[in-house]
């Protein structure tokens, strides 16, 4: 396991040289990743492999952070960003820990990827005639994580996340996701999806107004992403004023029970710890509706009593850590798919959201679906084209009256806050939102 | 004088038997500091990468590691599709700029410059605050090297400023701007401050329009993203039957339309003196007086007449090199300022700024574009606008450029810097939507 070999206790004692006031905080961020690329076929060049390892040391004091990121791990790159980040010429030379062996040595290899490219036309294929398929270019890509933080008053052990991304551009669309393994159900479900989008080319988009839209597992999961998620982590309530005067707020519906669980995610990119090494916890962000911890990184919560660490994630070693979700868990309803589309004809069943935006300073919430499907007779029917759902935050989570009862992995996905784009993952259930604004 | 270790790495793959072999290595340090919620984050990046595109007759890879160059690197299988590479070309002279070699911003002066922007901005308009500063000025070197004799060295200079601000009134949006210089001590903080207090006056107290038309003053902030939305016209090898449709005979704007794009730009950001693939830079007219001259097209895309036009953009050591422009922008000899301009709009709108992406109809017929600005009456301001759409024909926008003013500005829009002065132009609508 990279990292295991690094000197910690001397990594702790160099850091502790710079933290030299009682309220400082100081640590060292470890991090390797690689990357491996499998481009849409007849592009070149061929396999793509991108392997970084890299460090950063960082000091908190007084509101302040300074950070030092370097690419490459050794003691002469560590003892220089430690010079950078100290904020006074230490008395003694800082130690040179030892890091260990930080090189790439074995050859980049994903075998699953290569055959991903046929698999995926083959379940394709058994979704529509051969002729009417798209054209499509499909890019798969494995990604691997190694992360380790030895602070000043806290060290975690190494950290691994392992996953699969998959985009899919053809004309007039594209679909994207992240998977934990390739199997077979996995290449099914790009497949279904990636046919649904294309079905939907040239259907007419629903008209404007306000409707009742049952939203799918995956379609719910980045709406709680965007809304209760985005809306609660501690820098975007900054914006507006203090952080924890969210808390006890009844942000949305009774309905809604939201946790962030990065330690409950998918096997693959469980995480114990956070990016700045502290432990990860099931944080409840909304209990029947009700604001209970936002989500915090250690600079927010050195400034607060009420809010925990533990949410903090750095984009890369050259990126501060910020609060952002990891996996988003939503609490299960009593209802089945039967009662959340009863009574809700003329309205819109949306099983996956291509997108979705929060604007943080007004609350503006806007989710843009693919395709969806009218609701006739109490299931999803005819089919309709390009949608969007949109609302002020708080309004739209208000109107969620009832949650499903089936509870699965789903919406996971590229998180693209401050230009830092970060996986997330969610596992969530249908929901049923009564008189919401729908525009084509 | 080709890098040892570059040298190493090409006859470590040359061992293998790859035939076509490119290494690029690049190495930058920057100073960032981000400003929010009254916490600064100050931080200094060294970043140091390379990349390797190699293949043979069979497939290819691309190989990418933080570091320096490693010729004992665990090279991958090469798969796909085989690897074709430029051959060296001559190199027209260059100079490099001079201010390359500035130090980078120290950590104070960082701070000094936010919060001089800060508190020029409460002086233009009280109440106004930051909420968002985000500063980077950083330097870099690269090198790159390849089995095709390309050997060629460059180095870059760019900071950046992205400022998000929110006016008195808690209900009304806030307002952005992303700024990009050569170095950080050419951002002014009181010309800063004055572009983020227009915005916020205008989102505070702009009123929709329903419908008007009349002589419209498009400022630099709507024209830049309005040619930069319209790339597909200039960039790659399908660009002349895009802009085949759009006029007779190869007339596709006005006579004062004269579009360029050029990596040699003096004083650009992004000057250079061959581009991401070691393909030579140099000044491209793509549209002249009105008249479709040709696209901008990689070494690879150049086919029959078309000669390569050194556009190739290497963003960093892991990416791709993709075609792109460099500076691309509106040429103008005008003597005319702004403010004469301004001044000869009897019945006008001046618009300062777009507040979205433009949306362009398939096949570039249409497009729409959200704006705030003036309403002008006499050539002085009677009213603000906002929540309204600046819509048209794409032909309409080419082909109603009247005059242009002296002021080229060059925006940080898609990677490229794009450039446009103010221009006055008839034929396009104000509507309440799109």
């Amino acid at each position: 396991m990279p990292f295991s070999d690094i000197d910690a206790p001397a990594v702790n004692r160099a850091l502790c040289q710079i933290a030299d006031r009682p309220d400082d905080t100081a640590d060292a961020y470890f991090e390797r990743l690689e990357e491996i690329e499998l481009p849409p076929q007849g592009s070149e060049p061929g396999l793509r492999t991108r392997r970084e390892s890299g460090l950063a040391v960082r000091l908190l004091r007084d509101g302040r952070s300074w950070l030092a990121g370097r690419d490459g791990i050794d003691s002469e790159r560590f003892g220089d960003a430690l010079r950078r980040v100290a904020r006074a010429l230490p008395s003694a030379p800082y130690p040179k820990p030892d890091l260990g062996r930080n090189h790439w040595l074995d050859t980049p290899s994903a075998p699953e990827l290569l055959d991903l490219p046929e698999r995926f036309l083959r379940a394709l294929q058994s979704h529509g005639p051969k002729d009417k398929l798209p054209d499509i270019g499909l890019t798969v890509r494995r990604h691997r994580r190694w992360v380790r933080v030895i602070g000043s008053h806290l060290s975690s052990s190494t950290e691994h996340e392992q996953f699969y991304s998959v985009a899919v551009q053809m004309a007039g669309g594209r679909f994207g996701n992240l998977y934990e393994t390739l199997d077979d159900p996995a290449v099914e479900q790009m497949a279904a999806s990636t046919a649904r989008i294309a079905a939907a080319r040239g259907t007419e988009s629903p008209s404007e107004g306000r409707r009742t839209c049952v939203l799918g597992p995956a379609a719910t999961a980045v709406l709680l992403h965007e809304g209760v998620a985005h809306a609660l982590e501690a820098d975007i309530l900054a914006r507006g004023g203090h952080p924890e005067a969210a808390i006890g707020i009844q942000m949305g519906s009774p309905e809604l029970s939201v946790f962030d669980d990065p330690a409950g995610g998918p096997e693959s990119v469980r995480r114990k710890a956070d990016d700045e090494g502290y432990p990860t916890s099931r944080r409840c962000l909304l209990r029947a509706g009700v604001v209970e911890q936002p989500i915090c990184d250690a600079t927010w919560a050195r400034r607060s009593d009420l809010l925990l660490p533990g949410g903090g994630r750095r984009g890369d070693r050259h990126d501060a850590p910020g609060p952002r979700s990891t996996h988003l868990d939503l609490v299960p309803g009593e209802v089945g798919t039967k009662e959340l589309l009863a009574d809700a004809d003329g309205g819109l069943y949306l099983p996956e959201a291509d997108r979705g935006r929060l604007d943080p300073m007004t609350g503006q919430l806007t989710l843009h679906f693919a395709y969806g499907r009218l609701i006739q007779d109490g299931v999803p029917g005819a089919p309709v084209g390009p949608c969007a759902l949109h609302g002020h935050v708080a309004d739209l989570l208000s109107r969620v009256v009832a949650v499903g009862r089936e509870h699965r992995t789903a919406g996971a996905g590229w998180c693209a806050k401050s230009g830092i784009l970060m996986p997330v993952w969610a596992s969530a259930c249908e929901i049923r939102l009564d008189d919401v604004e729908v525009f084509p | 004088m080709t890098s040892e270790i570059l040298l190493d790495v090409l006859d470590a793959l040359a061992r293998r038997h790859l035939d076509e072999v490119e290494v690029f290595h690049k190495k930058g340090r920057s100073r960032t500091l981000r400003l929010e919620g009254n916490m600064p984050i100050t931080s200094l990046r060294q970043e140091e990468g390379w990349a390797v595109r190699a293949g043979d007759g069979r497939g290819s890879f691309f190989y990418t590691a933080s570091g320096p160059p490693r010729p004992d690197s665990p090279w991958p299988e090469p798969t796909g599709k085989p690897l074709r590479l430029p051959s060296a070309r001559p190199v027209p002279s260059w100079t490099a700029p001079l201010d390359l070699d500035a130090p980078l911003l120290g950590e104070n002066e960082a701070m000094h410059l936010l919060q001089g922007i800060a508190r020029a901005l409460a002086e233009e308009m009280p109440g106004a605050r930051l909420v968002r500063g985000y500063l980077e000025d950083g330097a870099s070197d690269q090198e790159l090297a390849s089995s095709r004799e390309i050997a060629a060295r460059s180095r870059q200079r760019a900071a950046s400023l992205f400022l998000e601000a929110r006016g008195p009134a808690q209900d009304t949006p806030s307002v952005s701007v992303l700024l990009a210089e050569r170095e950080a001590r050419r951002f002014l903080p009181t010309t800063v401050a004055r572009r983020l207090a227009d915005r916020l006056l205008l989102a505070d107290r702009g009123e929709p329009l329903s419908r008007d038309r009349g002589d419209l003053l498009l400022s630099h902030g709507v024209v830049a993203p309005l040619l930069h939305a319209l790339s597909p016209l200039w960039v790659g090898p399908d660009a002349p039957a895009l802009a085949r449709a759009l006029g007779d005979q190869g007339r596709i704007a006005a006579r004062g339309f004269t579009l360029v794009d050029d990596g040699r730009f003096a004083h650009g950001i992004l000057q250079a003196p061959v581009d991401g693939e070691g393909v030579p830079t140099k000044r491209v007219v793509l549209v002249e007086e009105g008249m479709y001259r040709r696209p901008l097209v990689s070494w690879r895309q150049a086919t029959g007449r078309l000669t390569p036009s050194g556009c190739s953009r290497r963003f960093g050591w892991r990416d791709l090199p993709t075609p792109g422009p460099t500076h691309l922008y509106l040429e103008t000899d005008s003597t005319t300022g702004v403010g004469e301009l301004l001044g000869s709009l009897s019945r006008g709108y001046y618009l300062l700024a777009t507040h979205g992406s433009v949306k362009l109809e398939p096949g570039f017929k249409r497009f729409a574009v959200p704006v705030s600005g003036f309403a002008i009456e006499g050539g002085r301001p009677t009213g603000s606008i906002s929540g309204t759409w600046l819509v048209g024909t794409v032909s309409a926008f080419l082909k109603g450029l009247v005059t242009a003013a002296r002021d080229l500005t060059f925006s940080p829009l898609g990677g490229g810097m794009i450039g446009a002065p103010t221009l006055l132009v008839k034929g396009l609508e104000l509507r309440h939507r799109p």
